[in-house]
C-alpha cells in the first residue's frame, strides 16, 4: 500500500531529496535526475531528454562553470537529485552545486592523517536517503549529510598502508547497503568486494574476488600466489532489482605481465561476477580473460538490458571487454550467448562455445618483448558506453593501439607496484581511437567515427538522437545517433577522462562534462 | 667461529650486490634500453658507456636525472621508479664502465666537419644556438643527446628514425593546392604545420580535401657525401653539447649539475 504525501508537503519532500529504494529502482523515469553513478542500475546511460536534439544540437553552448581548482585526472560522474548536483574531485573532495548555476553549496573535504598520500582520482558517489556515499584515496567510505555535506560516519575498506590498496570507484546503494569494492590491482593486494550498513557504516559483507585454497576457486592459483593476486573491483557495479543480482567487474591478477608465479586460471580475476546484495553470496562467475598476461580486467560496465534472443526474451548482460571481445551472457545463469572480438587483436584465434579464448601462440609478454594487439589499456576501457532502445545500437569508445609487453620474475615487495615488468607503446603505428555504434546481436558495425587517438571517455544516448562523446584531445562532441554525423563539437582544453551525463531542471536540458579541473555544462540558449 | 661469520657475512653481501646488479639490469632492459639501447652503447639517447657525459654522473646526479628527466631533452622522468630500483640502477649501469661493449670511436676532424655542414646547407633547417633554421630539430647539444651510431644513421638515411615531433605532412587543400611540413599537432578535427619557411599553418580538417602523412623523413638523406666529410662533419657534431642556457638553468634547479 502506498502512502499518499499531503500536497502542502510535497516541496519540502524535494527539497531533502529522499532518495528512496524505489526512485533508485525506478531511476529511468527520473530522466530530468541522475541518481546513480549510472544514472540508474543498468547503466544503459540513455535518457529521456529531448529539448536538445539532432536538430537544434548545434546551437549547444556553455552555460556554466565550476572549477574545482584541483589538480589530477577528473574523473567524478556528477549525480543530480532534485535540483542539487553532487561531484568529487581527487583528494577526497565532495562538492555539492546548485545544477542550474553551479553554484557551490557546501565542500567537504577527507581528513587525512599526516602522513598519507592526498593524491588519487575518485569516480563519484551514490546516493540514498538523504545520505552521500563515497571513497577516499586511503581506503575509507563516508557517508555525508547531503544538505551539508556533515561527516556521518566513516569506515576503513583496509587498513592503509602507503602504496598497497586505496580507493576510487563510485559507490552503490542496493536496499540499505553500500556496496563498494578495492583498487590496488597492480600493488600486490587481494581483491575485495564490500557491503556496508548505510545507517551505520557497519560492514555486512566481504566477497573475496581472489579465492584461497581450500575454496571453491582456490585451486585455480598456484602455491599462495592468491595472496597477491589483485582482481581488485575498481568499478561500480549494475543491479537487477527484480532478479536482487548485483553485476561486478573484477581486476586482472597479479604480478599483471609475469603468469609462471601465479600458473592456473586465477579466478576471479578478469570476471564478471553475479552476486546477493543481501547477503554477498556468489550466484555465479564468468571469466573472460582466464590467466590474463595483459592487464586485460573486467572493469568495462557490465550493461543490463532485456533482449529477443533467437526469438525468445532474455534478461542478458553485455560487456565490451577490454581484451577486445564483445561478450552477450544470460544474466540470470551466467551462460555464454555470444562473443565476437570488435577491434584488432592477435591473442586469440576466437572463443569456444562456452566463451573460453582459443589462444595463438606469440602473445605471452618475454623478456625481449612481444607486440600484442590491444596494448594494455585494452581496445576499449572502463568508460561508458551507451544504449538506444530506439536504434537499438551500442555506443562505445574503441581504442585502437598495440604494445610491446616485457616479462620479468617480480620480487613482492610491500607497497611497491608488482607488474612484472613493463609495457611500451608500438613504435611501427600511431595509436588512433573509434567511437562506434555497433549492433549487438550480429557484431555489425552501424557507423563509426574516427578519432586521431585512443579516447579514455565514454558515451551517453538521449532521446533528442543524439550521442554524446568525447575524445583525448579534449573534444566534447554530438552526434545523430542513426548517422553517425558529427552535429557539434566543443574544444573543452584538456584530455576527457570520464563521460558526458545530462539532466533537466525547470524545462531546460543540460549536458555536463568534466574537463581539466573544470565541470563545463552546456545547454541551449534561453 | 667468528672468521667464518664474517666469511658469511661477506660472501651474502655480494651476493646481494648481484642480485641489485641483476635487479638493475632487468630494470635498464625493460625501462632504458629502448633509447639507450640494450647493451647502454647508445641509441636515440647517448651511450651511458661513453666517459664524455654532459651531466656530472655521482650518484645524487644520475639519481636526479633518472627522477626529474632533463629539460629541453628527451629525457623523460621515471619518477614511479622506487628509491631502491633507482640505486639498482644506477649500480648496474655503474658495471658497465668496464664492459666490452664500445661505441663508434670518433676520428673526425670537427673544424672541416664544420665546414661541411655549412657548405651541405644543413642550417636551412637546423639550427644551433641562434644560427639555422627552426624548421628541423636543434642541433646545439645533439653530441651530447645522440650517440655517434645514431648520428651516422640520421645523415645517410634519415628513414631510419623519425622523431614523432618531426614528422611531416601535406594538407591538400579543397583547390588542390598542397601544404607540406612538419606536423605540430593534429586532433581529430585539425592539424598545425610548421612549414619551410619556419611560420605556421593552421587548418581545419573540414576545409581540407585531404590529410597525407608523409611516410619518408623531411630531411633528405646525404648518401653522396665523401667518407671523409661524412666522418668530420659527425666529429663535429660531437662537439656540440651545450648552448641550452635555459634548459641547464632548469637542471640545476632541479639539482642535476
Amino acid at each position: 500500500m502506498k502512502k499518499l504525501l499531503p500536497v502542502f508537503l510535497l516541496p519540502l519532500f524535494t527539497l531533502c531529496a529522499q532518495v528512496t529504494p524505489e526512485r533508485l529502482n525506478n531511476a529511468q523515469s527520473e530522466p530530468n535526475n541522475w541518481l546513480t553513478y549510472w544514472g540508474d542500475y543498468s547503466a544503459i546511460r540513455h535518457r529521456n531528454l529531448k529539448q536538445i536534439t539532432s536538430d537544434n544540437v548545434q546551437n549547444l553552448r556553455l552555460d556554466w562553470i565550476y572549477q574545482t581548482g584541483e589538480t589530477g585526472a577528473f574523473e567524478t560522474m556528477p549525480l543530480v537529485v532534485d535540483g542539487v548536483m553532487y561531484i568529487t574531485a581527487p583528494k577526497g573532495i565532495a562538492i555539492a552545486l546548485d545544477a542550474k548555476s553551479g553554484r557551490q553549496l557546501w565542500q567537504y573535504k577527507h581528513s587525512f592523517p599526516p602522513d598519507r598520500k592526498l593524491s588519487g582520482v575518485n569516480r563519484g558517489m551514490a546516493i540514498a536517503g538523504d545520505r552521500l556515499f563515497m571513497v577516499t584515496p586511503d581506503s575509507n567510505v563516508v557517508a555525508l549529510e547531503a544538505k551539508t555535506g556533515r561527516l556521518i560516519w566513516q569506515v576503513e575498506m583496509a587498513p592503509y598502508k602507503a602504496g598497497t590498496h586505496y580507493g576510487s570507484l563510485a559507490p552503490l546503494v542496493i536496499h540499505d547497503k553500500v556496496l563498494v569494492g578495492i583498487s590496488g590491482g597492480e600493488q600486490g593486494v587481494r581483491g575485495f568486494i564490500d557491503a556496508y550498513d548505510a545507517a551505520t557504516g557497519k560492514r555486512a559483507w566481504r566477497f573475496w574476488t581472489v579465492p584461497l585454497k581450500g575454496e571453491p576457486g582456490g585451486d585455480t592459483w598456484m602455491g599462495d600466489s592468491a595472496m597477491r593476486g589483485g582482481g581488485p573491483a575498481w568499478m561500480t557495479g549494475t543491479y537487477d532489482p527484480k532478479l536482487n543480482l548485483t553485476y561486478w567487474g573484477v581486476g586482472n591478477p597479479g604480478p599483471d605481465l609475469f603468469g609462471e608465479v601465479r600458473k592456473g586460471d586465477n579466478l576471479y580475476s578478469c570476471s564478471l561476477v553475479a552476486l546477493d546484495p543481501d547477503t554477498g553470496k556468489l550466484k555465479w562467475h564468468f571469466q573472460f580473460t582466464p590467466h590474463d598476461l595483459h592487464d586485460w580486467d573486467a572493469e568495462e560496465t557490465p550493461m543490463l538490458l532485456d533482449i529477443e534472443w533467437r526469438g525468445k526474451p532474455r534478461k542478458v548482460v553485455m560487456q565490451a571487454n577490454r581484451n577486445a571481445f564483445f561478450y552477450i551472457l544470460d544474466r540470470e545463469t551466467g551462460e555464454f550467448l555470444t562473443g565476437r572480438p570488435f577491434a584488432r587483436q592477435t591473442w586469440a584465434k576466437g572463443l569456444d562455445d562456452k566463451g573460453r579464448p582459443q589462444l595463438l601462440p606469440g602473445a605471452t609478454p618475454t623478456a625481449e618483448g612481444v607486440r600484442v594487439c590491444p596494448g594494455l589499456a585494452g581496445a576499449t576501457n572502463w568508460m561508458a558506453p551507451s544504449y538506444n532502445p530506439d536504434t537499438r545500437l551500442f555506443y562505445f569508445a574503441v581504442r585502437e593501439q598495440c604494445d610491446v609487453f616485457y616479462a620479468e620474475p617480480p620480487v613482492y615487495t610491500a607497497g611497491k607496484a608488482y607488474w612484472g615488468s613493463v609495457f611500451r607503446g608500438a613504435t611501427d603505428e600511431k595509436e588512433w581511437g573509434l567511437l562506434k555504434a555497433y549492433e549487438p546481436l550480429t557484431g555489425k558495425t552501424a557507423w563509426e567515427f574516427r578519432y586521431q587517438k585512443a579516447p579514455w571517455a565514454g558515451t551517453l544516448s538521449t532521446a533528442g538522437n543524439l550521442i554524446f562523446a568525447g575524445d583525448e584531445d579534449g573534444y566534447l562532441m554530438a552526434f545523430n545517433a542513426q548517422t553517425g554525423k558529427n552535429l557539434w563539437k566543443m574544444n573543452t582544453g584538456a584530455r576527457l577522462v570520464t563521460s558526458p551525463m545530462t539532466y533537466e531542471i525547470a524545462g531546460r536540458q543540460y549536458v555536463t562534462m568534466p574537463s581539466g579541473g573544470a565541470l563545463l555544462t552546456f545547454a541551449l540558449p534561453h | 667461529m667468528k672468521i667464518a661469520f664474517l666469511a658469511l657475512f661477506a660472501l651474502s653481501c655480494l651476493a646481494q650486490n648481484e642480485q641489485d646488479i641483476s635487479s638493475g639490469k632487468a630494470l635498464f632492459r625493460s625501462n632504458c634500453a629502448f633509447c639507450h639501447g640494450l647493451t647502454a652503447a647508445g641509441g636515440r639517447g647517448p651511450s651511458l658507456i661513453s666517459p664524455r657525459l654532459v651531466h656530472n654522473t655521482n650518484d645524487a646526479d644520475l639519481t636526479a636525472i633518472i627522477k626529474n628527466g632533463i629539460a629541453g631533452t628527451t629525457m623523460p622522468s621515471f619518477e614511479s621508479l622506487q628509491a631502491d630500483d633507482v640505486e639498482h640502477l644506477i649500480h648496474y649501469i655503474r658495471t658497465l664502465a668496464g664492459s666490452e661493449v664500445k661505441s663508434a670511436i670518433i676520428t673526425g676532424d670537427p673544424a672541416h666537419g664544420q665546414q661541411v655542414y655549412a657548405s651541405s646547407g644543413c642550417a636551412n633547417c637546423h639550427r644551433i644556438g641562434n644560427q639555422g633554421s627552426v624548421y628541423g630539430p636543434e642541433l646545439s647539444r645533439i653530441g651530447a643527446a645522440r650517440s655517434v651510431d645514431y648520428l651516422k644513421q640520421s645523415i645517410i638515411e634519415p628513414n631510419a628514425d623519425i622523431p614523432t615531433e618531426y614528422e611531416g605532412v601535406t594538407a591538400v587543400l579543397k583547390d588542390g593546392a598542397k601544404v607540406k611540413g612538419v606536423r605540430v599537432n593534429e586532433d581529430t578535427f585539425s592539424v598545425q604545420i610548421r612549414k619551410p619557411d619556419q611560420t605556421f599553418a593552421l587548418f581545419d580538417k573540414a576545409e581540407l580535401k585531404q590529410i597525407v602523412p608523409e611516410t619518408q623523413s623531411l630531411m633528405p638523406a646525404y648518401k653522396r657525401l665523401p667518407a671523409k666529410d661524412l666522418n668530420d662533419l659527425i666529429g663535429y657534431l660531437e662537439t656540440l653539447r651545450g648552448g641550452v642556457s635555459a634548459g641547464k638553468d632548469a637542471d640545476k634547479a632541479k639539482g642535476i649539475h
